[in-house]
């Protein structure tokens, strides 16, 4: 970042290249901001009634952190500088050491006024059409931020910086008169949804196709009418367009995180004074919006391991013949009916000898097990396991490895590494295309009908009587191949009637969640099927191994199974288990 | 009466009288205030859904909408009877502060919409703790009958947090 005391202030077009050079970044990051700055207002007129609840101080302070981060990204430095500024003080503020007066909130007031200016007429700067000089508005904000934090009163103006970063050359236009003179440049080409409402308008859509496929097979309308199969074919044709349009409305392109991983990275190679670069690939791919909510803190988590953990010290690498500057690449693609992103370093890979060493340590693994190089590498998985010696400030904050898996699979994910000793180490995320739409497996057991999401489905089979281990003449176990899984009944744990006593006589599907797995045993298997997912709402919150309803082709509800629940209710009884 | 706290504990103004739309279970006849019910449909296929006390049947497809359907005689300890062709499934709006929910209630009977007036209606006698009153908004006595007048929010509410059981 740029030294506040340097005299050449850096020039205005310079620092808007990267706002005119993307037109789509630059919009979305005005609505971002603006967005922001709106909710700021609201938050710092709360906290002038309260101004000693620390949360709404950190509710100020996240906001003013995202401008700030988002225009450092567009390298609008102005803006960042000043965001910077404001963002000191609050956070001496939320951490206690500074209180929250009067002249403080009318000064973070002032600011975001200030900022929301700057923000409406970045679009006439980029331009080149004259905007209201703000320059030493700006610079006597800054100046009263450092006065207070100093302990001073309020200087009458700006003394504290002279002549300090940036200066808009504007033209023209007196300070508060010029506000209203500006009209907004652009025609509003997009329109504000409530994430809720576009949720709701797909979940709908997915019950039209649904709605749809039943009519298409009801026996009355099957006839050789071709006039009545034509329009059929055409209401199918309009209904499947127009799930694919309601998909995408949801859909964004990761690009924005992966900005923020490039920023995130420079800043981390300068830290630990590791030269690297990142090579991005695949910005454009489009992923449910929920999902890029979701990914930037894990991806965050994994390129600061990259980097800190990761990538050897400069002298490290070259004694062992590789470039100074290691080279990192994040890159997201379509694989399969899936997006997958990949964050890969080319650092020292993981070192299996010791995670197997802290893994015995920590007693996770028996003292005498064999286990394949990939089964410890997914150790690192485990709550509480870090094998790096000396916690930094940026990795050893937090969440850990366990963390980043648990994000990953609440967006029913999976996450893979590939490691080669001394060559780099890859995560791979693979990610469904959207969270509203599951790609299942449907089950039987009794009248009802379950549903099982594919990706954590391993197996299934019939099992002959002898693969099933019983316990005091109750079935516990499955064998298959080595491997004894823990069962679990459905019809018995969820009690059903109707399901089939004799495991031996029903089919049983080994499924996984976290690294563990458990025989499911049902009545049998109806297919594969897509269903819209529907939570079950608030009454069904606390019930175990469900995960939401599906509304099946014939009308009726399937209850989507949630493994990692199911996995809870292993060697309990129904009467246990009941409420 | 003691019950009078009760009732001003509920909205004000709904012990008057109002529109009601009655039903039976067994040979009792209840009502439920108009403005809360929403439909009233048919007996359809219910998914039940596990570890949830048996008064609560499961969830049903209502239109592509996933709602939880409550058995009332159940809930109230009346025996379990076979569904006849006048079963019928009332589907409600109750409020779990913070959110408000449709539910379904499962009743042996709908039987018609009842104007009943202030003069009609009567507070909830105290039966000395022989049964829950807590739930009933009031009494009507309408045409030599008694109905029994439900707050649904009362009813219900205790179902929509069956975590906390």
């Amino acid at each position: 970042m740029a030294d506040p005391n340097q005299v050449q202030p850096p020039r205005a077009e310079d620092e808007l290249e990267a706002f005119t050079a993307d037109p789509e970044l630059a919009g979305m990051f005005i609505a971002d901001a603006t967005d922001h700055l709106g909710t700021l207002e609201a938050t710092i007129l709360k906290l002038e009634a309260a101004p000693t609840d620390l949360k709404l101080v950190n509710d100020i302070f996240r906001p003013f952190h995202t401008v700030k981060g988002n225009a450092g990204v567009l390298g609008i430095t102005s803006i960042q500088e000043f965001a910077h500024k404001i963002e000191t003080l609050l956070d001496l503020a939320r951490s206690g050491k500074h209180p929250m007066g009067p002249a403080e909130i009318d000064l973070v007031l002032k600011t975001v006024d200030l900022l929301k200016l700057i923000i409406d007429e970045l679009p006439a700067r980029a331009a080149g059409r004259p905007v209201t000089d703000v320059s030493a508005r700006r610079r006597e904000l800054m100046g009263r931020v450092d006065a207070l934090i100093a302990g001073a009163t309020p200087p009458p103006s700006s003394r504290q910086e002279p002549a300090a970063v940036a200066a808009e050359p504007a033209p023209t236009a007196g300070d508060e008169s010029g506000r209203g003179k500006i009209n907004r440049a652009e025609d509003q080409s997009t329109v504000k949804v409530d994430t809720k409402k576009l949720d709701n308008l797909v979940d709908m859509v997915g019950e039209l196709v649904i709605a749809q496929a039943i009519l298409a097979e009801d026996p009355a309308l099957r006839s050789s009418d071709e006039r009545l199969n034509r329009r059929l074919a055409h209401v199918k044709r309009i209904t499947s367009d127009l799930q694919r349009d309601t998909m995408a409305m949801r859909m964004v392109p990761i690009r924005q995180t992966f900005q923020k991983m490039s920023r995130l990275a420079r800043d981390l190679s300068r830290k630990f004074e590791k030269p690297c670069t990142l090579k991005l690939t695949g910005e454009e791919t489009e992923l449910d919006r929920k999902v890029v909510e979701h990914l930037t803190d894990p991806l965050m988590h994994m390129m600061r391991n990259a980097i800190d953990h990761g990538i050897e010290a400069p002298e490290v690498r070259r004694a062992a013949g590789k470039s100074e500057t290691a080279e990192l690449k994040l890159r997201a693609l379509h694989r399969a009916g899936f997006i997958v992103v990949e964050i890969a370093d080319d650092g020292a890979g993981l070192d299996t000898e010791q995670i197997l060493a802290r893994g015995r340590k920590l007693g996770l693994v028996p003292e005498d097990a064999q286990l394949d190089p990939s089964d410890v590498h997914q150790l690192i998985f485990q709550p509480g396991f870090s094998t790096a010696a000396t916690v930094t400030e940026l990795s050893g904050r937090g969440v850990g490895m366990d963390v980043v898996r648990r994000n990953i699979e609440a967006l029913r994910g999976r996450i893979d590494i590939q490691t080669v000793r001394g060559q780099g180490t890859t995560f791979s995320i693979q990610l469904p295309l959207t969270l509203a739409i599951v790609d299942g497996i449907l089950l039987a057991v009794g009248s009802n009908r379950f549903v099982i999401p594919t990706f954590a489905v391993q197996e299934s089979f019939r099992p002959l009587p002898e693969q099933v281990q019983t316990l005091q003449g109750q079935a516990c176990m499955v064998q298959v191949r080595d491997r004894l899984f823990p069962l679990l009944h459905l019809g018995e744990v969820f009690n059903i009637p109707g399901a089939r006593q004799r495991i031996s006589e029903g089919t049983v599907i080994i499924c996984h969640d976290s690294g563990k797995c458990v025989a499911l045993a049902v009545d049998e298997l109806i297919g594969k099927q897509e269903v819209v997912i529907k939570g079950l709402g608030e009454m069904f919150r606390d019930v175990r191994g469900i995960a939401g309803g599906a509304i099946l082709g014939d009308g009726r509800i399937g209850l989507i199974l949630d493994t990692g629940g199911l996995l809870s209710l292993v060697g309990k009884t129904a009467s246990q288990v009941a409420a | 009466m003691e019950t009078l706290a009760q009732g001003a504990a509920s909205a004000a103004g709904q012990t008057s009288g109002g529109k009601f739309l009655t039903f039976t279970l067994g040979n009792e006849e209840y009502g439920v205030p108009v403005l809360k019910v929403r439909e009233i449909i048919k007996v359809m296929d219910i998914t039940q859904v596990p570890q949830v006390p048996p008064h609560v049947l499961g969830v049903i497809n209502l239109r592509g909408k996933v709602i939880p359907v409550i058995d009332l005689r159940r809930k109230f300890g009346f025996p379990a009877t076979e569904y006849t062709e006048r079963t019928c499934i009332i589907v409600v709006d109750v409020e779990l502060s913070p959110v408000r929910v449709m539910m379904g209630i499962v009743v042996d009977t709908v039987s018609e919409v009842l104007n009943v007036s202030d003069a009609e209606m009567e507070e909830t006698p105290d039966f000395g703790g022989r049964a829950t009153t807590d739930y009933i908004l009031g009494l009507a006595k309408v045409k030599g009958t008694v109905k029994i007048l439900l707050e649904l929010d009362r009813v219900l509410g205790s179902d929509g947090q069956l975590g906390r059981f």
